[in-house]
């Protein structure tokens, strides 16, 4: 099996009903496994939304190279990702962004065989050394997958897991469900029926009540892989807006296959291609990081443009 | 080596460069028929040039139609985007050139009667080479996609822009003589005003084809002026 394989295969074992859901299952293994008694360091200036370090870079990452085992996934990759902007990477099939999505909170660490190499500098703190806790790191920088991913439970237990494991007391997790799930714009259509199973909602109710799991733990940044892909135009525009509104407490980071998703949303673009070596294997790169609207409009590299404009396959 | 996965878009897109080219040829060879007929005192061939203007404004309609259709259905961006953006703006420079065509074969009757100096004559038909000139080198400039050649079409209007004022001047010593009388003498000063308008629609669709070609939108004096302004008002 490839690396590549591997990952595949690892999503679609996740999807399996009985593992309950991927995100689930990751995250709880990840407090398990993870939480261990490795010393703890202060990510420091990390921005919880009440204390955030008034910095304009999040993260800075310098020639960072992606390998599954052998297979060299992404290779050169080289940006900053600023404060309370939406940054979208964009690209075909194969090109890397999902595997540099991950590389954020350390996710690529769960697939075997991962090795991330180069320089991700997190508010000044190297994200990628043996004394910063995954775990701590998975809960400045949270996620949302693909599919809406609830826990197997209610929509109040839901938001309040990962509070709880954080150490939340139980008199504050009532405040913590309603204003995460006001975040999400989700409180007015389920406070009803909190005690519920989160299985009973919509797929677009379902999504944002994983995006309010993920800021429930006042995360600094979320990011998302094609939250809207599974969801019809009126949850997508539901959650698009939601993106908007998060921006201004969070740094959001979106993979998403729909380019005009990327337009409408994001600040700045990020534009991944593939290429094959001799021997047949595809390495991602980053193309082109510009402006969204100068993606759009005018972008500089002739492949960025032969993409966005259909002119390639 | 470059597949086309967006093959009726891009399509429907060369249907429109065909329309604005078709439609540049129209006005360039309505310039050239229109002096020829404003020379021979030809009001019948000045109506027949009226009448065919019609053509021309269908023809801009039915492409601003697909150029709708192409914003609302296939989301355009980068070059495609900017050449709609340039489509749209040329259809509206070259149906005005067509107007402008229109209005100097209106003049012709009531020019009937004027005896038109040789002079005047021949600097009639330099503006007619320069307007046909300009709006041929620009529709070439959008074909081509040849921001180089859109570049120098500014200067060159230059050309026409002298040739008129050599012509107004020419007008009314023509006057001063007793050659012509005053109403003739101001028709055939908003003629010469007609040919030099060509010429600017021809320049803005040569700033247009910058744009498309560079995504640089044309430097305007005027803007800069408010935009330094504006600038200073805020500090």
């Amino acid at each position: 099996m490839t690396p590549e394989e591997a990952v595949m295969t690892q999503e679609s074992d996740a999807s399996v009903p009985e593992v309950s859901e991927p995100g689930a299952s990751r995250s709880g293994e990840a407090v398990g496994a993870l939480a261990s008694p490795r010393p703890r360091i202060d990510v420091s200036g990390a921005a919880t939304p009440e204390g955030r370090a008034d910095t304009q870079t999040v993260f800075h990452c310098d020639d960072i190279h992606v390998y599954y085992g052998d297979f060299l996934a992404l290779r050169n990759v080289s940006l900053d990702i600023a404060a309370h902007e939406v940054t979208a990477f964009i690209g075909p099939s194969g090109c890397g962004k999902t595997t540099f999505l991950r590389c954020f909170n350390r996710m690529n660490e769960l697939i075997e065989g991962a090795r991330v190499e180069g320089s991700i500098n997190y508010h000044g703190v190297e994200l990628y050394q043996d004394e910063v806790d995954p775990v701590e790191v998975r809960r400045r920088v949270g996620m949302v997958f693909q599919k809406p991913n609830p826990f197997p439970k209610s929509i109040y237990d839901n938001i309040a897991y990962g509070p709880r494991l954080a150490g939340a007391k139980r008199s504050e997790l009532d405040d913590i469900v309603e204003r995460s799930l006001t975040r999400a714009a989700l409180w007015d259509e389920v406070r009803d029926r909190l005690k519920t199973s989160a299985y009973g909602l919509s797929g677009g109710q379902q999504q944002r009540l994983c995006i309010a799991r993920a800021i429930a733990v006042q995360p600094d940044v979320v990011l998302m892989d094609e939250p809207c892909s599974a969801l019809d135009p009126i949850a997508t525009g539901r959650i698009e807006e939601l993106i908007a509104e998060l921006k201004t407490e969070y740094t959001i980071i979106i993979v998403t296959h729909n380019m005009q998703q990327a337009a409408r949303i994001s600040d700045m673009t990020a534009f991944f291609s593939v290429q094959a070596n001799e021997m047949g294997q595809r390495t991602g790169e980053l193309v082109e990081y510009a402006p969204t609207s100068l993606i759009f409009t005018n972008p500089d590299d002739p492949r960025t443009e032969a993409y966005i404009t259909g002119r390639v396959g | 080596m470059t597949e086309e996965v967006r093959t009726e878009f891009h399509q429907l897109m060369d249907e429109v460069r065909a329309d604005l080219v078709q439609m540049g040829g129209m006005v360039a060879e309505g310039i050239s028929a229109v002096t020829a007929a404003l020379l021979a005192g030809d009001i019948g061939g000045a109506d027949q040039i009226i009448a065919a203007d019609d053509e021309l404004d269908l023809l801009s309609i039915e492409t601003e139609e697909k150029c709708v259709r192409l914003l609302a259905l296939q989301q355009p961006v980068a070059v495609d985007l900017r050449t709609i953006l340039t489509d749209l703006r040329m259809i509206s420079e070259i149906e005005r050139s067509g107007d402008l065509v229109t209005n100097i074969a209106k003049a012709v009757a009531r020019l009937h009667g004027a005896e038109l100096e040789p002079r005047v004559r021949g600097l009639i038909d330099r503006m007619r080479q320069q307007a046909v000139k300009l709006t041929a080198m620009a529709m070439d400039a959008y074909a081509e996609r040849d921001a180089g050649l859109a570049s120098v079409l500014n200067d060159m209007d230059d050309v026409l822009d002298d040739l008129h004022n050599e012509y107004i001047v020419s007008v009314f010593a023509s006057h001063e003589l007793g050659k012509i009388e005053i109403q003739h003498a101001v028709q055939l000063a908003v003629v010469g005003r007609f040919y030099e308008r060509i010429g600017d629609h021809a320049v803005n669709v040569a700033e247009r084809v910058e744009f498309l070609v560079t995504g640089e939108l044309p430097e305007h004096l005027g803007a800069n002026r408010a935009r330094a302004r504006r600038e200073q008002d805020e500090m």
